[in-house]
């Protein structure tokens, strides 16, 4: 059953198409770098082309700066790690002067993350980033779980996620991309709601929250207690919802985002139905991650036969029947 | 100088005693590791596939040519565990040389290299530093361990006439107790004599939290090489922040440092 291999007349890795679409969006790689894990891409020039890359999703921008959370901020854990830097920043004022230039320069898709405190700094937030020249999505950012006030219902409640979404697609012309919560009930109804909103796309997943525990200290490993998990360790999780959202909403453009380290990680996650891919943790342990992994994947595409990215996206067969936990929704209509 | 991620093999697996051993690697390509500057370090990982995700920091201990640099270690957790073990040929990821590191030592200005156990790398860096430009006599290693077998790399201070006072706390070499107080009496015999003199340190947190206290109650120059867990070493995860007195709460160990001036350091 799951020993059955397709089989495909190899094609040459060199005449693979990489580029990628993402619904408007064209990119020449569907390699983008995650927010967080790049800063404002500068400190990769040292160690990788990053014009090789796909695009860069920024680290998260708020109105104002952000100094972030206590010490320690992260920790490693099995194939991954927690982290609580608290959404630190520079700031929109600061982001647009000094580092948005250097990656418009680049020639490679820019989104922005961004995020508020409250609803008015959102759409404050999308309105001044959206306005800014050179800037080719914004990556919305309802999920992350290291903010404290407020911020939760945006990331986990439907109707609100409806209402944030869509406040901050009217003040720009932008498209908007959401970030998901992994830490959200139903990601299908979140992703409908954002996308009814006039949401461009979603990605999923982010961090995952987590703890660890010093037994000899008896004191939790971060400060902030629990933090988001990122790695290896949580890519099963998020092909899982990938697959769940693009079954559901097989028009919407999906960034598969969780744990890949290689180019087989990136095709499952293309194959599970993402359109492009974000790398994150990986480009910490190896600051030119993204470009291996990126030679990875056009060799794996090449060796399966597939002449383009996009022939791969969402191909995946199903061991039949369909399982029927294939979406949540259908799950709860099902009881 | 700008740093790079190397692909390297190692070339030595040195053990020493109480723990400590010396790696050394070679990397498939020269990059600019041979102009490291004492106290800057890599971050070094093997191929450990997906577990062990994130690099090691390490102080570079020498950098013999554009290919070829050591580290000095001793098993603390699952990454140095593994390291311990690395047979020549391993492979390894290192992005290196990273961070500031210490003020060069000068002629006319004695430097106290204040070491504590494996903090001693960047201190044993300076001291060849200055011997091979000639200027031995321009610092003084002070270097404190638990006991006899924590104290290694003796015989190279020997050899580049460096002079160096030892401590342990069992008394199994050298003066027993902390290496604070014999850097407190080479403070107060600098100042009698009005030497010019500051002081380099590295160590474990509670050696270098009375070294601050030391140097700044007697107005002496004091820099501190700390030592943070970091994701990434060059400025990205945020991880590694070191809080500060100043306009901002924290600045960063692997960018803004290792190397602080002992003026900025806000210990809780």
């Amino acid at each position: 059953m799951s020993g059955v291999r397709v089989t495909a007349t190899p094609v040459d890795p060199a005449t693979v198409d990489m580029s990628c679409r993402f619904g408007q969006l064209t990119l020449k790689s569907p390699f983008l770098a995650a927010s967080g894990c790049f800063a404002y891409g500068e400190q990769f020039a040292a160690f990788t082309d990053l014009r090789q890359l796909g695009g860069i999703s920024t680290k998260g921008i708020s109105p104002e700066p952000r100094h972030g959370n206590p010490l320690p901020r992260i920790c490693e854990t099995a194939a991954g790690m927690l982290n609580s830097i608290g959404l630190e920043n520079v700031g929109v004022e600061v982001f647009v002067r000094e580092k948005l230039p250097f990656l418009r320069d680049l020639g490679v898709s820019v989104w922005v993350n961004f995020f508020g405190v409250d609803f008015e700094t959102y759409v404050d937030c999308a309105r001044r980033l959206g306005a800014a020249p050179g800037v080719d999505a914004l990556e919305m950012n309802i999920s992350c779980p290291n903010i404290k006030k407020g911020g939760i219902e945006f990331g986990t409640v439907p109707e609100v996620a409806h209402r944030l979404t869509r406040a901050c697609v009217e003040v720009t012309d932008a498209p908007i991309v959401v970030k998901l919560s992994p830490n959200a009930g139903d990601n299908v109804a979140m992703a409908q709601a954002v996308a009814e909103a006039g949401a461009h796309g979603v990605s999923l997943i982010n961090t995952i929250t987590g703890m660890a525990i010093d037994v000899r200290s008896r004191r939790p490993r971060i400060a902030t207690t629990y933090g988001g998990l990122s790695g290896p360790a949580i890519k099963p999780i998020a092909l899982r919802m990938v697959h769940q959202v693009a079954k559901a909403l097989p028009d919407l453009p999906i960034s598969g985002i969780g744990g890949v380290y290689t180019g087989e990680d990136a095709l499952e996650f293309l194959m599970a139905g993402a359109r492009c891919v974000q790398v994150g943790t990986a480009c910490f342990a190896e600051p030119g991650a993204i470009v291996r992994i990126t030679d990875e994947l056009r060799a794996l595409l090449g060796e399966l036969g597939f002449a383009s990215v996009a022939a791969a996206v969402g191909c995946l067969e199903p061991i039949e029947p369909e399982p029927p936990y294939a979406s949540t929704r259908d799950r709860g209509a099902a009881r | 100088m700008s740093a790079a991620q190397l692909s390297a093999r190692v070339i030595d697996n040195r053990p020493l005693t109480g723990g400590y051993f010396v790696l050394t690697f070679e990397a498939e390509r020269p990059s600019a590791i041979a102009e490291t500057i004492p106290g800057q370090f890599a971050m070094v990982r093997g191929a450990w596939g997906r577990d062990l995700l994130n690099p090691r920091a390490f102080s570079v201990l020498h950098a013999a040519d554009a290919r070829r640099f050591s580290i000095l270690a001793k098993v603390f957790g699952r990454g140095t565990a593994r390291l311990q073990v690395v047979e020549p040929g391993a492979p390894v990821t290192v992005t290196a040389p990273l961070g500031r590191g210490f003020r060069p030592p000068a002629r006319g200005k004695t430097q106290l290299l204040v070491a504590g156990g494996v903090g001693l790398p960047p201190l044993h860096l300076q001291a060849r530093v200055a011997a091979q430009a000639g200027i031995a006599g321009a610092v003084e290693l002070l270097y404190g361990g638990r006991t006899r077998a924590d104290l290694v790399l003796l015989e190279d201070l020997a050899a580049w006439d460096v002079r160096v006072t030892l401590t342990t706390e069992d008394g199994s070499a050298g003066e027993r107790g902390f290496v604070t107080a014999p850097l407190e009496r080479r403070l107060d015999e600098a100042r009698a004599r009005g030497e010019d003199v500051e002081v380099l340190a590295c160590g474990p947190t509670p050696m270098l939290r009375a070294v601050q206290k030391i140097g700044l109650s007697r107005q002496v120059p004091t820099y501190l090489c700390l030592e943070e867990v970091m994701a990434c070493g060059f400025g990205v995860c945020l991880g590694c922040a070191v809080p500060v007195y100043g306009p901002k709460p924290y600045r960063y160990c692997c960018t803004d440092g290792p190397v602080f001036d002992a003026r900025e350091v806000r210990w809780s």
